[in-house]
């Protein structure tokens, strides 16, 4: 019935965690443990960190020809005629039918060994975003590393290892703006999926903290927006909890310094969602660079490290909206495997991992813990 | 819901302390001439929702009462139904009735079937008359009442061919008689008293109905009205305590914290949602529930010292308010309300730090000092504070310039060119300890990069911020006096000003039952003043001739 | 009336029809209703159309000497400046007031409110809030408004329903119309008959409603009892707003004339009646202020009402621009003036798209034709504020125009000077234009018995 609460009132367990940004300098109210603080944030962009030139520089034969360039070059005069209806049709459907280009029907974007297309256009320029992650500069092989060749940061750090870049940058689809991170981005914000929390406790001081520990978990609660489509700052978001534990909980150290979050790198698993996969791939040797704006409200920044390859290939491969993203799994596959540069396979000394770099932002948050006991929302 | 040990040592106790000690002793009663008051909006909606089940959908809103001596209920008294008024009444009858009598409410709306339903019958429609309209006009229709209403049903099921569109065309027009929409004080002659009147038992039933769950008489209290019970001491108070034990008291409670911390403000409030993104629609309706949850959980479920409400730091938030309060919420989403409890060391605490009153009284797209302590004062403080004058220099105002950061600086000419430092030198400075609370009620501790100051004092008393604020608010005689005051206003239906002997019992007696808000109720309801009521007037009242000199006509 | 007789029979055989006889005794009151003469019927071609009467408000006043140019006395032509600029086109469709005066007795000047009461009733009011007398529209409604549907019909663009600038009294004040689509519904919802339909039949639950509603009062009469003066002066208007429904039913079982102007309009969209409730953001209220023209012009073009009221912004002008934390009001009093413009940039914007409005609001009035000429020519529109000065609260001086020939009763094109006047003398030369028959106007320091004859034809 509708009397609220009787007489114990519930102590509220949720302080444990809290955003601190604004409300920092005014009260220590949301300390954690004695004398420190956390803070929360949850990312909602997402996007594969590409450096575009003014004059596709870095991309000096033109981009990558796409699969529906392939399947048209490889028709027969006849197939043509088919395909137009005698020419009555001008709007192909080419999408399914261009992606069956296999020897016997084969989708070529979910079988890529099935035919060989010709080489796949890459980048050849100098620059990337991203960072050093085998800690070498010459382009050598190291021990967890293959050989590859490096860019330069457009701010002239050397060392770049940014493969992920170099496969995928001439592509299309995937230049900036490019539709397979925008549907991704969309598809995270109206379903709420493959949220990303970021809880830093330890903090002494919300600008400059030495010691503090980073943990990424999965949010079940979706975002909250403002009128103008951004998330809320400072919204709750609980944890997906599985058997009384977070499903994702990853952590790594770091330190805060004048704003601005270093993590040191460590292997990470993050949920991922976008364009109707779920994958919760490991990001190896990952680190996280994020300035954190003045008011705390927001921060953005980097997240670096080794990407599966065969994880990011199985997504390009099953995604639909080849057409406008014009990828040739194909030759991607092909060059994926060339171009790979992390965690050498100890048998076949193929490198299964892509370094990769991916531009994030994020709002702050209150990382909630569910804890049952406490639960004690009011339904009425 | 279980009740608590406590829940019931306490009303044991406040029984105790009432019969038992002597305590302050309520003078003679006044009495107010006999008066007639509107229905708000909310008793219309929930007499509909009472007496026909709350699937009836009240389309439409009436006229809003105009506040008069701080109180919508006062104004209640003098409110005039306006041609378009009266229009939206109709129409709202109108939608009300035919849902009444729609086939898919007429197992809870009716109390018989039809002989027929595509012809008239009178036995079935005066049986649901004569139930309906005796809480509808708070007392058994009269012979040529009910025989209207089942004439007139008769007649249209006849033309009709459909008996229940005949019931809906009389009972929308019971809806829009003055019987229903006017609550009026019948009297009859005193037997205790030659030559004096009293109220009539309906018209004290429909006072203490109307007092304590803001709806309509039920059966047991017509009942006890028709009895005569309600002329005797010991039946009013058998009603009240029945009453006061009811859920419907969270109905009462909440409809007179709507009246006293004047809700209809939140009917304008508005901001701007590119300065204060987190502004929604629901945060307005969430910030009004929030301010009568507080309240009913403080007053009515744990029986605290009213003065609290200036101090509590527990409250209950939407996923909504949390993220203007800037604090978590394990239901970040949907509509569950969570208990909050504000830190000890936030500056938030109290309902004057909550968004229903700091975004309220501020402007669209920032806070007002000004607006929040003149709200202090006169909403909760119930003490004046003058208009502006007309004729206010402004160009006072043009050496405000970009170096003055906070509000305390710029509203430093308030305090101290001399026209405007008789108001507001007692607004701004308690206004200004909400500083720390912007437009929309969110924390912070800077404006414009600078530092904000939050102290001051509130008559004497000196603050550090708005928490202490509300601690000195605690402590200010005038806001129980002000809640006293405007409480007995709000159940006598007319201003209490003229009554200060009852108010000053009824504050010595707030004191000694410890503040406590349901003993205060009761102590109205079961005392004599509520049903005090003189002679009406027969002089006319002179009101100022309005009307234009009018030329003989030809 | 002979005119009604040919009807009567036709009407009655309507009723027998529908009532097959049986209903007799309950049919009876409505055609009395019918019959009393309180339907007249509407002008037959050939007879004068009927002068309506309409008030425009608007908020802030105007930026003294950046609106109209100063004259020294009473002229022809008005000189329309940057402020005003949109009004040009209506420079011979209008008449432009300056230095009339509201003298205040020793009263307080309850900001932003006195200014609009004085002008509007005559009576400075005493005390915050209080309106003393009835405002102009209402007394000019009892003379011409009783054989409408509606006596008078109330919008605001601005979304607060209770600041509308007609009243009767402090606590008969009608609330204005808020939403685009609840202003259609209410005008041309399912119970606009169109003149212009073919056929007409008389609706048998409006019938059956009138009857029953006049039944029921009678009896409620005896039912409230024991009041005191002032109760009993409630209880009158409360029947009065009831006969005013009567009359209103009275008048939808009239087939009413054929009329070629009147066209029944569309139905706004949801979408602009949740921006008008969305917020009080110029462009906003610029755009519900534009359908609620169209739709109020075409309203009194259909004959369904013959007073009208448009609030544009309120007296405490409580619009914005989207990202401003000032509303127009604050501006008026914290915008600091730009020493090379001379006056307040931001408050100006606003008063400028004020100006805008008010001819949005006329070409809407003209936008109709009507006989030889347009529904402005027979109408008399009252377009007042509340301030001369709103950053000094200046009730002296107060703008007002009247536009519209009044069906050829006011000379137009005139910049009217008051040389301290009392500000009274316009509301009164516009009741005296509109037939209302009145001695005088205004308590103490504001009555006035001296029209403004320059104008009156």
């Amino acid at each position: 019935m509708s009397r609220l609460f009787p007489v114990n009132f519930p102590p509220f367990r949720l302080v444990l965690v809290a955003a601190v940004a604004v409300c920092a300098s005014a009260n220590s109210a949301f300390a954690a443990e004695a004398g420190t603080q956390t803070l929360g944030f949850v990312i909602r962009d997402w996007f594969t960190s590409v450096y575009n030139s003014k004059f596709l520089d870095e991309c000096p034969e033109g981009l990558a020809t796409s699969n529906d360039e392939l399947w048209w070059r490889g028709l027969s005069k006849e197939a043509r005629a088919k395909a137009t209806n005698n020419g009555l049709l001008q709007q192909l459907t080419r999408m399914p039918v261009a992606m069956r280009r296999g020897p016997n029907g084969e989708n070529v974007c979910l079988n890529p060994t099935s035919v060989v297309d010709p080489p796949m256009r890459v980048i050849e320029g100098k620059y990337s975003f991203g960072a050093n992650l085998d800690g070498e500069s010459e382009g050598d092989a190291t021990a967890k590393s293959c050989a590859h060749d490096n860019f330069v940061h457009p701010d002239g750090t050397p060392g770049v290892d940014n493969q992920l870049y170099r496969l995928v940058g001439c592509v299309y689809g995937w230049r900036k703006g490019g539709l397979p991170d925008l549907n991704a981005h969309e598809g995270r914000g109206t379903s709420g999926l493959g949220m990303t929390l970021i809880e830093i406790t330890g903090v002494t001081d919300p600008r400059n903290s030495d010691n503090v520990t980073i943990t990424f978990y999965r949010s079940v609660d979706q975002f909250a927006f403002d009128g103008t489509g951004k998330p809320l700052p400072y919204s709750s978001y609980n944890i997906d909890m599985e058997n009384g534990q977070p499903r994702y909980s990853d952590t790594l150290k770091g330190a805060i310094k004048d704003g601005v979050l270093t993590t040191e790198r460590g292997d990470v698993r993050l949920p991922f969602y976008g364009n109707y996969h779920f994958m919760h791939p490991v990001i190896k040797d990952m680190g996280l660079r994020m300035e954190i704006s003045p008011d705390g409200a927001t921060a953005s920044g980097q997240i670096t490290g080794y990407y599966n390859m065969d994880a990011f290939l199985h997504y390009v491969g099953g995604m639909v909206g080849h057409t406008s993203t014009a990828d040739d799994c194909p030759a991607m596959y092909v060059a994926a495997h060339e171009l790979a540069d992390g965690y050498p396979d100890p048998e076949t000394g193929q490198c299964t991992h892509l370094s990769s770099a991916f531009d994030v932002k994020a709002y702050a948050a209150f990382v909630i813990h569910p804890d049952k006991q406490t639960a004690s929302a009011d339904q009425r | 819901m279980r009740k608590s040990i406590f829940h019931m040592i306490a009303a044991v106790a406040a029984a105790i302390s009432l019969s038992a000690c002597d305590g302050p002793r309520e003078p003679e009663a006044t009495g107010g001439p006999p008066a007639m008051r509107r229905l708000s909006n909310d008793q219309y909606r929930n007499i509909i929702a009472d007496v026909f089940g709350p699937q009836i959908t009240v389309a439409g809103q009436a006229d809003s009462l105009k506040r008069s001596e701080g109180m919508l209920a006062v104004g209640a008294q003098t409110a005039e139904i306006t041609p378009s008024g009266f229009e939206k009444f109709y129409g709202m009858a109108k939608s009300i009735a035919a849902q009444v009598v729609s086939e898919s409410n007429r197992a809870v709306t009716f109390p018989c079937e039809p002989k027929d339903a595509v012809g008239a019958d009178d036995a079935c429609a005066r049986t649901f008359f004569a139930g309906a309209g005796r809480l509808l006009y708070r007392r058994p229709l009269a012979q040529d009442e009910l025989t209207l209403a089942v004439e007139t049903a008769r007649r249209a099921a006849e033309s009709s061919g459909d008996f229940y569109r005949g019931v809906a065309v009389s009972l929308a027009n019971m809806l829009v008689a003055p019987q229903f929409l006017f609550i009026t004080d019948e009297v009859e002659p005193d037997p205790a008293a030659a030559g004096l009147v009293r109220l009539t038992g309906f018209a004290k039933a429909a006072r203490l109905s109307f007092f304590l769950w803001n709806t309509t008489p039920d059966d047991a209290l017509l009942r006890a009205a028709e009895s005569g019970d309600l002329h005797t001491q010991k039946g009013v108070s058998a009603q009240v305590e029945r009453m006061m034990a009811s859920h419907r008291l969270e109905a009462g409670v909440r409809a007179f914290f709507e009246d006293f911390l004047h809700f209809e403000q939140f009917e304008t409030l508005e901001k701007d949602t590119i300065i204060y993104p987190a502004f929604t629609v629901k945060v307005v309706e969430d910030s009004k529930e929030q301010l009568l949850r507080t309240v009913v959980s403080l007053l009515l479920d744990r029986k605290q010292d009213y003065r609290e409400i200036f101090t509590t730091r527990d409250t209950f938030v939407t996923g909504s308010l949390a993220r203007v309060y800037r604090v978590p919420t394990s239901r970040p989403s949907g509509e569950a309300w969570v208990p909050y409890r504000f830190p000890d060391n936030d500056p938030r605490a109290g309902i004057i730090t909550q968004i229903g009153f700091a975004a309220v009284a501020s402007h669209p797209g920032r806070s007002s000092p000004t607006l929040r302590g003149r709200a202090i004062r006169e909403n909760l403080l119930c003490q004046k504070v003058p208009d502006p004058p007309g004729d206010v220099d402004f160009s006072l105002f043009e050496s405000a310039d970009a170096l003055k950061k906070t509000a305390r600086e710029r509203l430093t000419i308030h305090r101290t060119a001399p026209a405007c430092a008789g108001c507001h030198k007692i607004t701004d400075p308690i206004g200004l300890g909400l500083e720390n609370l912007d437009g929309l009620g969110q924390l912070r501790t800077t404006e414009n990069e600078a530092v904000i100051d939050p102290s001051g004092d509130l008559d004497g008393v000196e603050f550090s911020n708005a928490a202490d604020l509300g601690k000195a608010l605690h402590d200010n005689p005038a806001a129980t006096s002000c809640v006293v005051g405007r409480l007995a206003s709000y159940a006598l239906g007319r201003s209490s000003n003229e009554e200060r002997n009852y108010v000053q019992y009824l504050e010595e007696s707030f004191a000694s039952d410890g503040y406590r808000f349901p003993d205060l109720m009761r102590r109205i309801a079961t005392g004599d003043a509520l049903f005090a009521v003189t002679p009406a007037p027969t002089q006319l009242v002179s009101a100022q001739s309005s009307t234009p000199e009018m030329e003989r006509s030809p | 009336m002979s005119f009604l007789i040919p009807r009567k029979t036709s009407r009655r055989s309507v009723l027998r029809a529908m009532f097959n006889g049986g209903a007799v005794t309950l049919a009876l009151p409505f055609l009395d209703a019918m019959l009393d003469g309180n339907g007249t019927a509407l002008a037959d071609t050939g007879k004068p159309l009927p002068v309506r009467f309409g008030t425009w408000y608007w908020g802030m006043g105007h930026t003294p000497g950046h609106a109209i140019k100063e004259k020294a006395q009473t002229a022809a032509g008005i000189e329309f400046l940057e402020e005003t600029k949109a009004l040009k086109p209506f420079a011979d469709q209008l008449n432009f007031f300056s230095g009339f005066n509201m003298p205040l007795d020793g009263r307080s000047n309850y900001t932003h409110f006195t200014g609009w009461v004085g002008s509007r009733t005559g009576a400075v009011p005493q005390k915050e809030g209080e309106i003393a007398a009835p405002t102009l529209d209402l007394l000019i409604a009892d003379q011409i408004g009783p054989n409408t549907r509606f006596r008078t019909i109330d919008a605001s663009s601005v979304g607060i329903s209770r600041e509308n600038y007609s009243a009767r009294s402090t606590e008969s004040r009608a609330q204005a119309e808020i939403s685009p689509v609840g202003l259609y519904n209410r005008l041309f919802g399912p119970e606009f008959v169109d003149p212009n339909a073919d056929t007409f039949t008389p609706d048998p639950n409006i019938m059956l409603e009138k009857s029953v509603l006049s039944a029921f009062t009678e009896q409620s009469r005896g039912y409230i009892k024991t009041l005191g003066a002032a109760d009993k002066q409630r209880m009158d208007q409360y029947f009065t707003s009831i006969r005013q429904l009567e009359n209103q039913m009275a008048l939808l079982l009239q087939k009413p004339e054929p009329n070629e102007a009147c066209i029944r309009p569309e139905r706004p969209n949801m979408e602009d009646a949740e921006r008008s409730a969305q917020g009080r953001e110029m462009p906003n209220v610029i755009e519900t202020h534009e359908i609620m023209a169209n739709l109020m012009a075409m309203a009194v073009a259909c004959n369904q009402t013959r007073v009208f009221n448009m609030v544009f912004t309120d007296n405490f002008a409580n619009v914005r621009k989207k990202g401003e934390t000032y509303t127009h009001h604050l501006l008026t009093h914290s915008e600091l003036i730009d020493p090379n413009l001379g006056y307040q940039p931001l408050a100006f914007w606003f008063n400028e798209r004020c100006s805008e409005a008010f001819a949005t609001f006329l070409g809407a009035l003209a936008g109709i034709k009507e006989g030889a000429g347009t529904l402005l020519d027979n109408c008399l529109v009252f377009a007042s504020s509340e301030t001369a000065y709103a950053k000094l609260h200046t009730v002296d001086g107060i703008p007002i125009y009247l536009a519209g020939k009044a069906g050829g009763r006011m000379k137009t094109g005139v910049h009217v000077v008051g040389g301290g006047d009392p500000i009274t003398r316009v509301g009164f030369t516009a009741m005296k234009i509109m037939d209302v028959p009145i001695r005088g106007w205004g308590a103490k320091s504001l009555q006035t018995s001296k029209p403004l004859t320059e104008i009156m034809v």
